[in-house]
């Protein structure tokens, strides 16, 4: 390994060596190549472009379509890493912003996180341009493919930026990644075949099991058995803010352990103090929806349970990746019943317009710009659906006014098949999920196949089609009780305890 | 207490806050009336309601409500047949409702019971609610910060993730003299500002607070621990949170820390919308509401319903230019013939001449004037 890169690893992170993937990925960056690494969730993904950061000349653009994500990584490499950083997002203050971008314009910064949609304003790519952008690194750049489960239409507008800004060499990087969605990345970016590095994506530590349940209290009563008896600590993912809601009250009254809750429903404060519990150790368990878990630095996550069926493989693996990133022993269960497959196609079909709404959306396009929320809510349109519609009109106009007129004849019908045709992805995303719970072969085989993985290795179990002992993964020991009997409250004591004397 | 009865209690508080809070209301507002109070929207209508009802601290006592929960509420209510609907008057009726004397008779039993009165004693003044919640904020993250400055560990993550916040706390802990003030004074001010409190508001203000040595607990927690209602110690909280606020204002002196906490920036009024406080910084200019609805490109009836909100909240605002006295006189004796606040009603009775604006601001006013 080079002398400086090790250096810099262990003066800012704190590592001795590299793990798996990153040093392919970074000694091809620093040559100036075009890159799309695909990194185990928890593999050390944001190591591969902070480190080009600091020994790029320049400014780093990271974008990541995860605002709290980006202001969590910023703060830890500002306060733990000593690196300069910043972040552009649409949250942020106009003057906030400001200062930012000053900082950029002045070389004062090595790395930008910003949001894709911030990066198309005019200004942000002037003050780019002007600090010179050595690396254009993109985090999850899955969401730039329509094959993706998680495609963001903003994503589509970043080959284009990259020429804006001088063509810098690129870095793309994510976890999960099928084959068609990898060659779309390379062919977009124009990334060459022999720079694409992927570290195995195998997780041989984690096994795999599976249970199909009847109803509504046997998925309850086999949940709650197991966060009884398997050692934690654990995350419960559940589809639904009510759910978790449901849930948490349920276990509290009858179960052993210390459960709490988390969702998007909850206020920030309250998210922050749960977390920060659960990290802390005085928490087993959190039940959750999937707000929960993106940017969490937990390494001893014992077991993940799917209170439902995930809605992709791809999202499925993302949030099992979290278990065990100290590489013990981990246990991943996935509960589903034929009622969870009727519920995703619901929301599928929910999700997506029909012709009649396209041309109901056109109409008031048509009266000028794009419509209001009082204007969507008299024709029954969710915010999402019309930022959708929004964008493929907008691509409809720009191609009417290249082409001649009579192909634009009738736009309602190009878009709809747009939209189809994002609904026909998600349409085999499901497919795909509920193939993977009615396989009856190795789980593992069937997971890694997907994402174009052979490592097969396990470490203690594979999964539950090949045999594994549930009982294995169980402890007794539950988080320590934080002071909880008190034998008389005392304000001046508590206070000396929560502000120590210097 | 166990948890079953822990439900119970919440359910009841639930209804006993609801009711309490729509008694001033019954026959005048509609059923929504109280939910919006609740809830703390910040619409003109709910400002001027808390105000003329004096529902101080009901004002965004649970900001976190959905209309499921408010229905529910209200659902039950009906059930336990402590409330009626009942036919709006006048010209165009709303549909409004009645406490029966048996919701009456619950509501003071749950008043007294639960203590309502200690409880809700700070709140004389309508700007609390609003200052509360940043309060909270930057106490939060000032004890998070200093507690870990004294513990020497400074790789945590703040608890309140508020960009404005966050500026403030840095700017109490950035320069050197005044970190070490915080570091030397910050327990000793605590002390002295929650020692007259009661024990358990005591322990659930410290219980919430983050530090080297402590994740604070959340509301939810601190009910189950405590086997009570969250809605319980919601009150409780507020109670103690109002108080601090309200002594720390008073007592600038004895507290030279904590006191900063509650000084108001004058950047913008915080006691009204954004909105609203731009209009008032060119009302102090002297300038009129034609041109000031130019100037900011805004309809004139929305500068109107700022007027009316400069009126509810800020006592100083001289608003003769708007309203003569006599024509004030003649709309406040035409609301109290009537026995109502309903615009429509006191407009058909004063006449053509007077406009609504000015029915408003005079009703805006009354408060005020009966407490002189
Ligand atoms: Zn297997």
């Amino acid at each position: 390994m080079n002398n400086e890169w090790q250096q810099q690893l262990q003066q800012h992170f704190g590592y001795g060596e590299f793990r798996p993937g990153q040093e392919s990925i970074i000694k091809r960056v620093l040559a100036g190549k075009s890159v799309l690494g695909l990194m185990a969730t928890g593999g050390g993904k944001s190591v591969t472009y902070q480190l080009p950061a600091l020994l790029l000349p320049g400014i780093t653009v990271v974008v990541s379509p995860l605002i709290s994500l980006m202001v969590d990584q910023v703060q830890q490499l500002r306060t733990k890493r000593k690196i300069p950083a910043a972040y552009l997002n649409s949250t942020q203050e106009a003057a906030e912003a400001r200062e930012v971008l000053q900082k950029i314009a002045s070389g004062q910064c090595k790395l930008l996180y910003i949001s894709p949609e911030k990066l198309q304003q005019p200004y942000v790519q002037q003050a780019l341009k002007r600090a010179t952008v050595s690396l254009f690194a993109i985090d999850e750049a899955h969401c730039i493919s329509a094959w993706g489960h998680d495609f963001r239409t903003d994503y589509l507008r970043l080959p284009d930026t990259v020429k804006q800004l001088g063509n810098p060499p690129v870095l793309a990087v994510t976890a999960t990644a099928t084959t068609a969605v990898r060659d779309e990345i390379c062919s977009l970016f124009g990334i060459d075949r022999e720079n694409v590095v992927v570290q195995t994506l195998n997780r041989a530590n984690i096994a795999y099991d599976l249970a199909e349940v009847g109803g509504e209290s046997e998925r309850r009563q086999l949940t709650f058995d197991l966060i009884d008896r398997l050692a934690g600590p654990g995350i419960v993912y559940c589809s639904t803010r009510q759910a978790v809601e449901v849930l948490v009250a349920a276990y509290q009254l009858e179960g052993k352990r210390h459960v709490d809750g988390y969702h998007g429903g909850m206020n920030s404060m309250e998210r922050m103090l749960i977390q920060t519990q659960f990290l802390a150790g005085e928490l087993d368990v959190i039940i959750a929806t999937n707000a929960f878990g993106m940017g969490i630095d937990k390494p001893d996550i014992r077991y993940v349970i799917h209170y439902q069926l995930p809605a992709s493989l791809e999202a499925y693996s993302q949030e099992i990746g979290r278990i065990g990133r100290d590489g013990q022993p981990g246990y991943a269960m996935l509960l589903y019943s034929q009622d969870d497959i009727h519920l995703h196609q619901y929301m599928l079909d929910k999700e997506y317009p029909t012709p009649a709404q396209i041309q109901q959306f056109c109409q008031l396009y048509g009266a000028g710009a794009p419509p209001d929320p009082k204007a969507l809510a008299s024709i029954d349109m969710s915010e999402e659906m019309a930022a959708m519609l929004t964008f493929y009109t907008e691509r409809a106009l720009v191609k009417a006014q290249v082409s001649t007129t009579t192909e634009m004849a009738n736009p309602v019908q190009d878009i709809w098949q747009e939209t189809e045709k994002r609904k026909a992805v998600k349409q085999k995303k499901l497919a795909e999920m509920r193939s993977y719970v009615l396989t009856d072969r190795c789980l593992r085989k069937h997971l890694n196949q997907y994402f174009g993985e052979s490592d097969l290795g396990f470490t203690r179990f594979c999964c539950s089609r090949c045999g594994l002992q549930r009982e294995s993964y169980e402890g007794r020991q539950t988080a320590l009780l934080q002071r909880e009997v008190q034998n008389s409250w005392n304000l001046r004591q508590a206070l000396d305890m929560l502000l120590p004397k210097k | 207490m166990n948890s079953q009865n822990s439900v119970a209690e919440e359910r009841e508080l639930l209804c006993a806050v609801a009711l309490n809070a729509m008694l001033p209301l019954a026959n005048e507002r509609t059923l929504q009336a109280a939910y919006y109070i609740l809830r703390g929207r910040k619409a003109n209508q709910t400002l001027q309601d808390v105000h003329l009802y004096n529902l101080y601290p009901y004002y965004r006592m649970f900001p976190g409500f959905s209309k499921e929960d408010w229905d529910k509420i209200v659902a039950t209510l009906f059930q336990n047949d402590y409330l009626q609907p009942c036919e709006g008057e006048g010209p165009s009726p709303k549909p409004t409702f009645l406490v029966t004397a048996n919701g009456r008779q619950f509501a003071e039993h749950a008043y007294e019971k639960y203590g309502f009165a200690v409880w809700f004693a700070p709140f004389t003044r309508f700007d609390l609610a609003a200052r509360i919640e940043s309060f909270w904020q930057r106490l939060h993250l000032l004890v998070q910060t200093v507690s870990q400055l004294l513990g020497k560990d400074l790789g945590f993550v703040p608890v309140v993730m508020d960009k404005s916040v966050q500026q403030w706390v840095k700017e109490q802990v950035g320069p050197a003299r005044l970190r070490e003030a915080w570091e030397a004074g910050l327990s000793e001010e605590l002390f002295r500002l929650w020692e007259p409190l009661q024990p358990q508001v005591q322990e659930l203000l410290v219980a919430q607070l983050s530090g080297v040595s402590q994740v604070g607990k959340t509301l939810g927690q601190l009910a189950k621990q405590k086997q009570s209602s969250k809605v319980y110690l919601t009150l409780l909280f507020r109670y103690g949170l109002a108080a601090s606020i309200l002594r720390l204002s008073e007592e600038k002196q004895a507290f030279p820390l904590l006191s900063r906490l509650v000084v108001q920036e004058n950047k913008l009024d915080p006691r009204l919308s954004d909105s609203a406080a731009r209009t008032y910084a060119l009302v102090q200019r002297g300038i009129h509401k034609a041109e000031i609805a130019a100037q900011r490109q805004v309809k004139e009836s929305t500068v109107e319903d700022h007027l009316v909100e400069i009126a509810l909240h800020c006592p100083e605002w001289d608003d003769a230019d708007y309203l003569s006295s006599e024509t004030r006189a003649a709309i406040m004796a035409a609301s109290e013939q009537l026995q109502t606040s309903r615009l429509r009603l006191i407009k058909d009775r004063v006449g053509p001449t007077v406009s609504y604006l000015q029915i408003r601001l005079a009703l805006a006013r009354r408060q005020e004037e009966s407490n002189e």
